[in-house]
């Protein structure tokens, strides 16, 4: 039978539009108090209460139940439903591998095409998040099929307890799978090989049971029902309630082909191809309805976030607003932030107009003094907690002193005590106190110095005028790159430049802002900033949970961020699904929730407590109680010092001068939840709030708590921006703010807008500033913005891009090791098949095994790795590696992911371009347009055609010349941990290695000598440093 | 801002000018109790899954795995070796006869059996996982602490699979590992695919020029143009000859055994080429289903993988000798944890983390054969207990480094071992 392309389409037009219904169940015992108060009066703090208890509201044995149905099929009830009905049952399942007795309840349903499915939509609990099915739990699904009359071969696919039966009659079944997932050490050869099905047939992927049955059918309408068993008793957690791939496929009488069972009739053949279209229709379809439940579930806390927005709102009416400064002439102004930008610049540059320089005799505060002052001194000497009351990081703290007096004499050196000090030879009083002196170079600088006045102008004036407007297609490309993490496609490039309305630049800002690769461009900042760090295998090296999905999640409905760090608190959900309680867990962490309090109080308020987790900060504000204060809210109980975080009392003296260390907390000592950051937020707002972590989610969150939102606008203005206006991002201590008004207005833009990053996004991106031209000679960030510099990508936009810009398929193994759900899902979980950077994780299970490496996935983590991606994030980062090694260039050029995405395969979309292409030249200009979102210089243009000038014309091979590939007929070997001690399965993880360092076949269709050639342009484009930089 | 002359040649040589910066010790750091070595390289081999120390170099009286109940005790007999009262066991023949540049240190323990990954992470780095420290690998410290002995090539090589615990940490990407994963595959990344020869190499680095040429000296563009220049470098025929092992004597190759023997050849021929730190994995786990995770069954067949380890082991010790390097390499056998006396039910054993053995050669330590002491089932130390930290000291002392020093974690000073006090008998 000839493939039926048409089928899915046909499907999907059945299938009206989903509608959401419940089972009126609803939360009527838990609604929402209405209530007309202002909670957020700023006047009376004392009186000001939230609002709702947000525990009423998301009450932890408060399930909802929903069921989704075809809107059409409760109405044409009298015929046969022409779709299977699919339905999850959670309870009535005993303590054994035994079918119940009683048919189990549905608790939700959908719809399918087929008999076939191999993923179970997530279940969504209280606000939205990812929660947990019972294991096992029982899939049902029914449906009318009508086959013609005949003896059949039916084909029962499935990983674990199935049973087919047709009029009630059982057909075919599968069994219990055995118990002792656990160490691979009693292999279980049934999965080891698939059955085959004949050439062109689809091999299962593996660890199913298979199953071939006949069926005599008489060709009229018959009830179909398969229920199966999903998940099971393994372990504590038992095992994850997730599908092999699960068909019911046909091979009608007389002829050899396998389809899938339809209840319409259809014909899906079960193929491999045909599979990926069915598969990716279903997945859609689930998508859309998962969509569909979770915006139902959140709109049900919509009430109370809304009304805490307006409280918002009214807060801000109380007070002060920030004015904007008045336009400047000349400079552009139409946007608020230009015009505190155009401010800041002006009354910079008049500064320097008067005392700058070019001579390098005059020491430049800037050039020379302050990398040194940061390199040696500031560490210690700054912020609220500096040695000796000295700060050398403001002019003014400078002048001032400290303990000791003024530090510095201006136009004397020799009576400055900073110079007294750095060149003592005296050990009791040399700074610095530990390491090596500074040099005589570096003395001599600092004494010139001074001598020459100590000059320290606020902001260096990197450049004297703000780069022109970049032009339209660097423009497209950088906002791409900034919003949805890769680069334009041709078309979207060319219709952006040929596009003449004046407005076209506001107009792709607001499609991006609204484009769902949004949430995959955001997720990197936030798995940095939250150490989301699960691993695949036996978690021990301080794993989280997987709450990546609840953070795509959050991102893809635009989850405002109080609501988000809400629930990250709250850490429902459940941790193996990816909910937000995976946050909470911290394998073989010694104080788990002091470890999570530095991750918070760093990411939300600025305030890096890391030091606090062993002993008080020695330069910082932050101390040992304070964050097992904090954790304690975190933990939601008592948290106790634990030993093996201290340092002993003989480290701490072992020096002699005075310890910089002190240990205020003993091991030992418990500690109670409080809130250790009344600057921030006055503790009454959270007064009638119970429950630590409720309490704690509010006084971070609460517009009262002015941090926050400057904290979190200011992570989005670096994100644009290249810089925070205050930095480091996470330690505001030991940073001033560059435009400190500008700071504020954005905090209060940023809760105005409902604490959405979105409405942030819109007004960075349609700046001036943010449009200007780069100045490649830049090094770093310009703190006034007169120009972008060159900007290093994160190796996730520089993977993605690279994928989507070549449009190669990327063909690459589950994250998983345990692909037959055997194990604990305590000790293995399933990260799904990657098709963006930021889905990997980290592949190591320090097992040195080759039946247990995934050498496709390692293509990919070579490339991240090598460009500051970490697989494993055993703690948070608010900045990446950056700099250039000589591994980042070895990986793009010989690597295996570059061969994959050079070669001019079957399946590559360049090797059609390549055919199609009229001349060299215009094939040039598209694969330029392509890569590099540009067209090629008149050189490059030139030394690239000439290249594939050479066989141009006979490049193509025609039809009838070329041998059709053949790819052989070969059962492919299934490895997971249930096998992987078998040395065959080394073998074969081996033979994967070897396929996947060769890639795939290059394509018959182009002479071999100048596909080579087009390969090799293509190579060079993906070389290009280009690549790694954003425009 | 970044000094650009550094900067361009931060993976190759940044680290060697590090190394001099950090040279000097803490004003506190007591340097002058450490006793330091004068070893340049390390060849660090890998028995991932716990190494039965019972069953390789602290023998006991024989058990019995198959009686009702099973008797705990070693599984292969012992044998005498080059020192007098140093035994090992019968499958270290070759081992034995060369056991006086060895040194069995018998009484490595730690608090971590439940599980591998945990085990290793801690053997690698030293330290327990605290979430607000990533903590560097041994390689990554000494190639962080010398950078490489010849700028040309990378200090830090791993032939096994890259994970976390072989990871740079706080030191960032800089001091990682160049990694191959068998000998047959080469080094990833400079390694070309085999359809891209010399000439076509060169047509595309021809074609790569005017993008490389669109950005200005110094700036930070230029920088990657430079280290492009550095993956080129490695990548041509000057590096890439370590790998050809085939210019070795077949005499030779066949001395150092199968896969594991040739990744030892490999180890030393990058320890001549320049290199500093090379991790060698031996866990292929063909031999005996497990490899050193000898539960159960893996018990049946862990002599072939002893015997693999002793024939590459021994040649190496011989080769470096032959070539004079021994002195200036030290060799050092670690595993995760060891196995108990007991064996389970299935007739293998389980982990044991509370005693067992890693093995130092050459390095021009001071070598006994066997340091410290076990019980009887060498459950517990008996004499010389040392504690991970003590045994990375010794590595560190070995290689010149001062195993007090404090290294920096962004500004946070974090000593190279957690209070590691080498094993002074080793120094001479």
């Amino acid at each position: 039978m000839p493939l039926r392309t048409d089928c899915i389409c046909r499907i999907s037009e059945i299938h009206p539009a989903l509608r959401l219904q419940s089972n009126g169940r609803n939360c009527d015992n838990h609604s929402l108090p209405q209530g007309s108060r202002d909670p957020f009066r700023r006047s009376s703090p004392k009186n000001s209460r939230l609002a709702v208890d947000p525990t009423r509201m998301t009450h932890p044995g408060f399930q909802l139940l929903l069921i989704l149905t075809l809107a059409a099929s409760s109405a044409i009830a009298s015929e046969p439903a022409r779709t299977v009905h699919v339905e999850i049952c959670e309870q009535g399942l005993d303590d054994k591998d035994e079918w119940p007795k009683i048919t189990p309840q549905p608790v939700e349903s959908f719809t399918l095409p087929a008999v076939a499915l191999d993923e179970l939509p997530p279940k969504y609990v209280d606000d939205g998040i990812r929660g947990a099915r019972p294991s096992p739990s029982l899939l049902r699904m029914t449906a009318t099929v009508t086959v013609p009359e005949g003896k059949h071969r039916l084909l029962l696919r499935s990983r674990s307890a199935a049973r087919l039966t047709l009029d009630d009659q059982l057909i075919v079944e599968t069994p219990f799978p055995p118990k002792n997932g656990g160490d691979g050490s009693q292999p279980d050869s049934e999965h080891l090989e698939a059955l085959d099905l004949g050439v062109g047939y689809r091999f299962a992927p593996g660890g199913e049971y298979e199953r071939i049955a006949d069926w005599q059918s008489h060709g009229t309408a018959t009830p179909l029902k398969l229920e199966l068993f999903v998940g099971g008793r393994e372990g504590a957690k038992g095992r994850r309630v997730e599908l092999g791939e699960t068909v019911v496929a046909i091979s009608l009488a007389g002829t050899t082909d396998w389809h899938l069972l339809t209840a319409d009739g259809s014909m899906i053949p079960y193929t491999d191809a045909a599979w990926k279209r069915y598969k990716s229709h279903v997945s859609r379809m689930l998508t859309e309805r998962s969509t569909a439940i979770r915006k139902e579930l959140r709109a049900r806390h919509d009430s109370y976030w809304n009304q805490r927005h307006d409280a918002a709102i009214n807060w801000l009416k109380t007070t002060r607003e920030e004015p904007i400064p008045a336009p400047i002439a000349s400079l552009e102004s139409s946007n608020p932030i230009d015009r505190f930008l155009a401010a800041k610049f002006v009354a910079v540059r008049s500064e320097y107009s008067k005392d700058r320089t070019d001579d390098l005799a005059i020491v430049d505060y800037f050039r020379d003094i302050k990398p040194l002052l940061e390199s040696r001194c500031t560490e210690c000497h700054s912020g609220p907690g500096a040695k000796a009351g000295l700060r050398l990081d403001s002019r003014s703290a400078l002048h001032k002193g400290g303990d000791s007096g003024p530090a510095v004499v201006s136009g004397d050196a020799a009576n400055s005590e900073l110079i007294q000090r750095i060149s003592s030879t005296d050990d009791e009083t040399v700074m610095p106190p530990k390491g090596t002196r500074l040099t005589k170079d570096e003395t001599a600088l600092l004494s010139r110095w001074i001598q020459q006045g100590a000059v320290w102008p606020e902001l260096p004036l990197v450049r004297s005028e703000f780069t022109a407007p970049c032009d339209d297609l660097t423009f497209l490309r950088r906002v791409m790159l900034d919003t949805v993490g890769m680069p334009p496609t041709a078309d979207e490039a060319r219709t952006f430049a040929a596009d003449p309305s004046p407005d076209k630049h506001a107009l792709w800002i607001d499609r991006l802002l609204d484009d769902p690769r949004w949430a995959d461009h955001w997720m990197p900042l936030w798995q940095d900033l939250l150490a989301e760090n699960p691993n695949i295998l036996n978690p021990t090296l301080n794993n989280t949970g997987p709450f990546r999905w609840w953070l795509y999640e959050s991102l893809l409905d635009d989850l405002p961020v109080d609501r988000m760090v809400t629930q990250l608190i709250q850490q429902r959900g459940d941790a193996a699904a990816g909910g937000p309680a995976g946050f909470g867990l911290a394998s073989q962490n010694d104080s788990p929730f002091a470890a999570k309090g530095t991750i918070l109080s760093a990411a939300f308020l600025g305030v890096e407590m890391k030091c606090a987790r062993c002993h008080d900060s020695p330069t910082g504000s932050a101390k040992q109680e304070q964050l097992f204060q904090f954790g304690a809210m975190l933990a939601a109980a008592s948290l106790v010092v634990p030993k093996t975080s201290s340092v002993d009392a003989d480290k701490l003296h072992a020096g002699g001068r005075q310890a910089l260390i002190q240990v205020t907390l003993k091991p030992g000592s418990k500690v109670e939840g409080d809130w250790p950051f009344p600057q921030f937020a006055d503790v009454e707002l959270a007064h009638d709030l119970e429950q630590p972590r409720d309490r704690l989610a509010a006084l971070l969150t609460v517009p009262q708590n002015e941090r926050f939102a400057q904290v979190v606008a200011n992570r989005v203005w670096a994100r644009f921006m290249g810089r925070g206006i205050v930095e480091p991002l996470d330690n505001w201590e030991k940073g001033t703010p560059t435009h400190p008004e500008l700071l504020r207005w954005l905090g209060r833009e940023f809760v105005r807008g409902g604490y959405q990053i979105k409405p942030l996004a819109r007004l960075i991106l349609n700046s001036a500033a943010y449009q200007r031209a780069v100045d490649v000679n830049l090094r770093t960030v310009d703190p006034l913005y007169a120009a972008p510099e060159p900007r290093r990508l994160l190796a996730e936009q520089v993977v993605d891009s690279l994928i989507a810009a070549t449009g190669k398929p990327l063909r690459v193994e589950p994250l998983c090791l345990d692909l037959n759900g055997r194990r604990d899902t305590a000790n293995s979980i399933h990260l799904g098949t990657p098709h963006r950077a930021w889905m990997l994780a980290s592949l190591s299970n320090e097992r040195d095994r080759p039946s247990l490496s995934l050498p496709r996935l390692q293509a990919l983590t070579d490339v991240l790795e090598a460009l500051g991606w970490r697989g494993a994030r055993q703690d948070p980062t608010s900045t990446r590696d950056t700099a250039p090694n000589a591994l980042q260039p070895a990986i793009l050029a010989n690597g295996v992911l570059t061969g994959w995405l050079t070669r001019l395969s079957s399946d590559h979309p360049l090797t059609q371009l390549a055919i199609d292409a009229r001349t060299p030249e215009s094939l040039v200009e598209d694969l330029f347009l392509r890569l590099l979102t540009r067209p090629p210089t008149s050189e490059e243009r030139q030394r690239y055609t000439v290249y594939l000038t050479a066989g141009f014309q006979s490049r193509v091979m025609e039809p009838g010349t070329v041998q059709p590939t053949t790819t052989a007929h070969v059962v492919p070997k299934f490895v997971t941990w249930t096998n992987h001690l078998l040395p065959e399965s080394n073998t074969a993880k081996q033979q994967v290695a070897l396929e996947a360092q060769r890639g795939d076949p290059p394509s018959p269709r182009l002479g071999p000598a100048w596909r080579q050639r087009c390969e090799d342009v293509i190579w060079a484009l993906i070389n290009s440093p280009e690549m790694l930089y954003r425009p | 801002m970044t000094d650009p002359q550094l900067n361009r040649r931060d993976f190759l040589t940044l680290t060697a000018a590090t190394a001099a910066a950090s040279a000097v010790p803490w004003a506190h750091a007591d340097s002058a109790h450490v006793p330091l070595g004068k070893a340049e390289h390390c060849i660090f081999v890998w028995l991932g899954g716990g190494m039965a120390q019972i069953d390789t170099f602290d023998p006991k009286p024989l058990g019995d795995a198959t009686s009702k109940p099973s008797r705990p005790g070693s599984y292969y007999k012992s044998i005498e070796t080059a020192v007098p009262g140093v035994r090992v066991t019968e499958h270290l023949a070759r081992t034995a006869r060369v056991m006086d540049r060895v040194t069995a240190v018998r009484t490595v323990n730690h608090r971590v059996i439940d599980e591998h990954a945990f085990a290793t992470n801690l053997v690698h780095t030293g330290r327990m996982i605290s979430g607000n420290v990533v903590y560097p690998s041994i390689g990554s410290i000494i190639a962080h602490q010398r950078g490489a002995a010849n700028p040309s090539v990378p200090a830090y090589m791993l032939i096994g699979y890259p994970n976390v615990s072989r990871g740079p940490g706080f030191l960032g990407a800089k001091s990682g590992f160049v990694y191959l994963t068998d000998t047959t595959s080469g080094p990833a990344g400079f390694t070309r695919p085999e359809d891209v020869p010399p000439d076509r190499a060169a047509a595309r680095s021809r074609l790569l020029e005017p993008l490389q040429n669109r950005f200005p000296e110094g700036s930070s563009p230029a920088d990657y143009r430079a280290a492009q220049a550095d993956a080129l470098r490695l990548a041509g025929p000057e590096f890439m000859r370590n790998f050809r092992l085939e210019e070795e004597s077949s005499t030779l190759r066949q001395r150092y055994g199968g896969e594991f023997g040739q990744r030892c050849l490999l180890a030393r021929r990058l320890v001549q080429s320049g290199a500093r730190f090379i991790e060698v994995s031996h866990n292929l786990n063909f031999i005996n289903g497990t490899g050193w995770d000898s539960h159960n069954t893996g018990q049946l067949h862990l002599h072939g993988l002893i015997q693999e380890l002793d024939t590459a082991l021994s040649a190496l010790i011989e080769d470096l000798e032959h070539q004079r390097m021994l002195d200036k390499t030290l060799i050092v056998v670690a595993t995760e944890f060891g196995r108990p006396a007991a064996f389970d039910s299935g007739g293998g054993r389980g982990h044991q983390g509370t005693s067992f053995s890693l093995v130092l050669a050459g390095g021009g330590l001071k070598h006994q054969g066997a340091y410290g002491a076990t019980d009887d089932n060498c459950k517990l130390p008996v004499e010389n207990p040392v504690s991970i930290p003590d045994f990375h000291a010794t590595i560190h002392a070995a290689l010149g480094i001062n195993p007090r020093m404090e290294l920096l974690d962004g500004s946070r000073p974090v000593p190279i071992t957690d209070g590691g006090v080498p094993i002074t008998k080793l120094f001479g």
